[in-house]
């Protein structure tokens, strides 16, 4: 195999040499070496090569246009005093900068705690998850069972079936959690796991958390996407199953975990659906968000009626607050976000 | 506990087999229960019942939990067996490990999904009230159903309008993700931003951030409906792009036009992140052999999109398919699925469940029509 820098230099090559052969071609005349439909062909390409770069940099910068403009907004909204807002002459550029919105939407969120708080559940759920759920898409991937089709199509009726259908049975059961001794020995004493931290983390120890399936389903493409030669060295070798899974699956799956983990993680950080059904009182960063007009409406405004544009800036500076921990992780990681779901062979 | 292990997919004759062969402890004991269950008096064959479930119980344990070692407490047992029987049962053994491996996963389920699913089910047969100790129900068969579908006025419109949108919206947001996956999937400079661009909406919309983004604050309930603030709407956004590119005062009929359009783009694009990703994945498994071939046979771009781009990515098209109509299925902001809730937070769960599963019903058989329907088109290649 070539570097990658190596078949750069061969397209350059490749391409200077044909360059070279067609400059020669013309010198002799086009017509002795080509047929008119060719030569026809070969001006509409160029023509097309031409025009089509330009074409396509309109339509990309218009689409990424759309894209952002809610994310310019938000850096332009969350930094203006709010008097500017409706100052006709202020469009993108506010005449002073302030901090002061971020201030306040950092002390109404109480950011700090509840950023803790998220990333915290956030990280041990996903990682439960990506562990028993690579470990389940492997058992799909490579054993031949009774039921197997039958339990993965399962699988797939995880993954269509709205959570709102099974959020109230199962909001019953964490209440009532049955065993009791195990409940109590989770919560410190109390028969209920609402509102502990175990509602998210019980469904992704037993890979059942956030968009389970489709993990479930992400790793076993992957898995069967691996060479079965692999593991049948292992076998010959006497390793079990499991010894095979986790010393030679799983090294060739790194770029999987982690683009499994990623986006668990961010499935995790912005769900408040499933947290707020479960949780009163352990705030995510979502749930905080979602709640932030009536919470700035009380701390802001002492419980007056305030209309969404009057606080608009504190929104928009709570939505930065809350997005930029997530955008971050995006623009370091964005390599594997993209290349990770590429390489993991959602194909077929 | 034991009731969970029971309903595990572990096949009971297969383990009875299995642990005959490693003449553990447990097996004996599951064995001669097994047989005084059948023969002996009722109080006996409970007491070795019990007995039973600790034995399976045990070996269970060790099947999910110690799989390395029972895998050395096998080879010992396949060794002291005669070598053919050793190889009669090599798939069937690995077929017990798959089982081992899905055994979380199994469990997981019956307790996180399965039930509560079965549980909704039976909610929406039965008016039910929440009390102290928990839901209680009076049975009253179909009439919530039929309270869903002939009474409530606003269910079945939802319903339809929610169908047809998706109808509509399904085909707009896969031209589109392919059109763009074909885009991104060209080599020009500033390639990898903007595809982190194109990406960025399925990191963020998924979040309630989207719904500050689109203005859609009323939920938060002091505010009448009456004054909504909407930063992308109220706004006009091609004005927005040509200010913003220093171009004022354009003809007004032509910014109007393009404003509808865009408004529709907005929802397009904000949409079709994950589309975009999968098609674009397709695309690349695309052999440049192919290319090559088509470019000496003389095809245009055109003709090579539809007779080799097409067919390559048709099975991702397929997925994308069914993740849109999935994805616009369990939003909950949509006009069906708020209903639902709404029913739901006003303690009415009988009748949000009866509605939430006749709308589950509906979508999965439109589901199941649109795959069937498209599968007759996908090309699978041959591997």
């Amino acid at each position: 195999m070539a570097t990658k820098k190596e078949e750069k230099q061969f397209e350059k090559e490749r391409k200077a040499a044909q360059k070279a052969r067609y400059k020669r071609m013309k010198e002799v005349g086009l017509d002795k070496y080509l047929t008119p439909e060719q030569i026809a062909y070969n001006r509409r390409r160029k023509w097309i090569g031409a025009v089509w770069p330009f074409f396509r940099f309109v339509i990309l910068f218009g689409l990424c246009f759309v894209i952002l403009y809610p994310l310019i907004f938000m850096l332009s909204t969350a930094f203006r005093p709010n008097e500017q807002m409706n100052d006709p002459s202020v469009v993108w550029l506010p005449k002073s900068f302030t901090m002061q919105n971020i201030y306040d939407v950092w002390d109404v969120m109480s950011f700090d705690k509840t950023v803790v708080n998220t990333v915290i559940l956030n990280i041990v759920a996903s990682i439960l998850q990506v562990i028993t759920c690579s470990i389940t898409g492997y058992g799909f991937a490579r054993f031949k069972f009774k039921g197997k089709s039958i339990l993965f199509a399962i699988v797939v009726l995880q993954i269509i079936v709205p959570p709102q259908i099974t959020t109230i049975p199962l909001y019953l059961q964490y209440a009532y959690f049955k065993p009791e001794f195990l409940a109590k020995l989770l919560t410190n004493g109390e028969t209920s796991l609402i509102n502990s931290g175990w509602t998210m983390y019980l469904p992704a120890l037993f890979a059942n958390g956030l968009r389970a399936g489709l993990f479930i389903f992400i790793f076993r493409q992957f898995f069967r996407g691996l060479p079965k030669e692999l593991e049948d060295a292992a076998y010959l070798d006497g390793c079990s199953p499991l010894y095979t899974f986790v010393k030679i699956m799983c090294p060739n799956a790194k770029s999987s975990f982690l683009t499994v983990f990623l986006f668990s993680i961010v499935w995790y950080w912005n769900d408040y659906y499933v947290s707020s059904s479960f949780f009163t009182k352990n705030d995510t960063v979502a749930l905080m968000l979602k709640n932030l007009n009536t919470n700035l409406a009380q701390t802001l405004f002492d419980g007056q009626q305030v209309s969404v544009r009057q606080i608009i800036v504190w929104l928009e500076a709570g939505c930065l607050l809350s997005i930029t921990p997530i955008l971050i992780m995006y623009i370091f990681l964005q390599r594997y976000f993209i290349e990770g779901i590429e390489r993991s062979g959602l194909a077929n | 506990m034991s009731e969970e292990i029971m309903n595990t997919p572990l096949d009971p004759e297969e383990v009875n087999t299995e642990i005959n062969e490693a003449e553990s402890e447990a097996a004996e004991t599951a064995e001669e229960t097994a047989e005084a269950t059948v023969q002996e008096a009722a109080e006996e064959a409970e007491e070795t019942a019990q007995d039973a479930a600790d034995a399976s119980k045990e070996a269970f344990e060790a099947e999910s939990e110690a799989i390395a070692e029972e895998t050395a407490a096998e080879a010992a047992a396949a060794n002291k067996k005669p070598e053919k029987k050793h190889r009669l049962s090599y798939e069937r053994r690995k077929g017990l490990y798959g089982y081992g491996f899905i055994a979380i996963w199994a469990l997981g389920t019956i307790y996180f999904f399965i039930l509560p699913f079965i549980e909704s089910l039976i909610y929406s047969f039965n008016k039910t009230e929440v009390n102290q100790g928990g839901m209680k129900m009076e049975w009253i068969g179909l009439k919530n159903y039929r309270n869903a579908f002939r009474k409530d006025q606003d269910y079945s419109k939802a319903l339809v309008e929610m169908l047809q949108s998706t109808v509509l919206r399904t085909p707009l947001i896969l031209i589109f993700a392919i059109f763009i996956a074909v885009i991104l999937n060209q080599k020009f400079k500033g390639r990898t931003f903007a595809r982190a661009v194109f990406f960025l909406p399925v990191i963020i919309a998924t979040g309630p951030v989207i719904d500050i983004i689109n203005g859609n604050m009323d939920q938060g309930g002091f505010s009448g409906g009456a004054e909504q603030f909407s930063t992308m709407f109220e706004a006009n956004l091609v004005d927005q792009l040509l200010n913003f590119l220093g171009v004022y005062n354009i003809s007004d009929t032509l910014t109007e036009t393009l404003n509808t359009l865009i408004t529709d783009i907005f929802d397009l694009v904000w949409n079709s992140g994950i589309q975009i990703l999968l098609i674009l994945s397709a695309l690349q498994g695309i052999p440049v052999s192919s290319k090559e071939a088509a470019q000496i046979e003389g095809a245009t771009a055109w003709e090579f999109f539809w007779k080799v781009t097409i067919p390559y990515i048709s099975p991702m098209i397929l997925a994308s398919v069914v993740y849109t109509i999935v994805d616009s299925f369990v939003d909950p902001q949509n006009s069906v699925m708020s209903i639902v809730l709404n029913k739901a937070s006003n303690w009415e769960h009988g009748y949000s469940a009866a509605m939430a599963w006749a709308y589950f019903a509906i979508v999965a058989v439109f589901l199941a029509i649109v795959v069937a329907f498209i599968n007759k088109f996908v090309y699978y290649e041959v591997e």
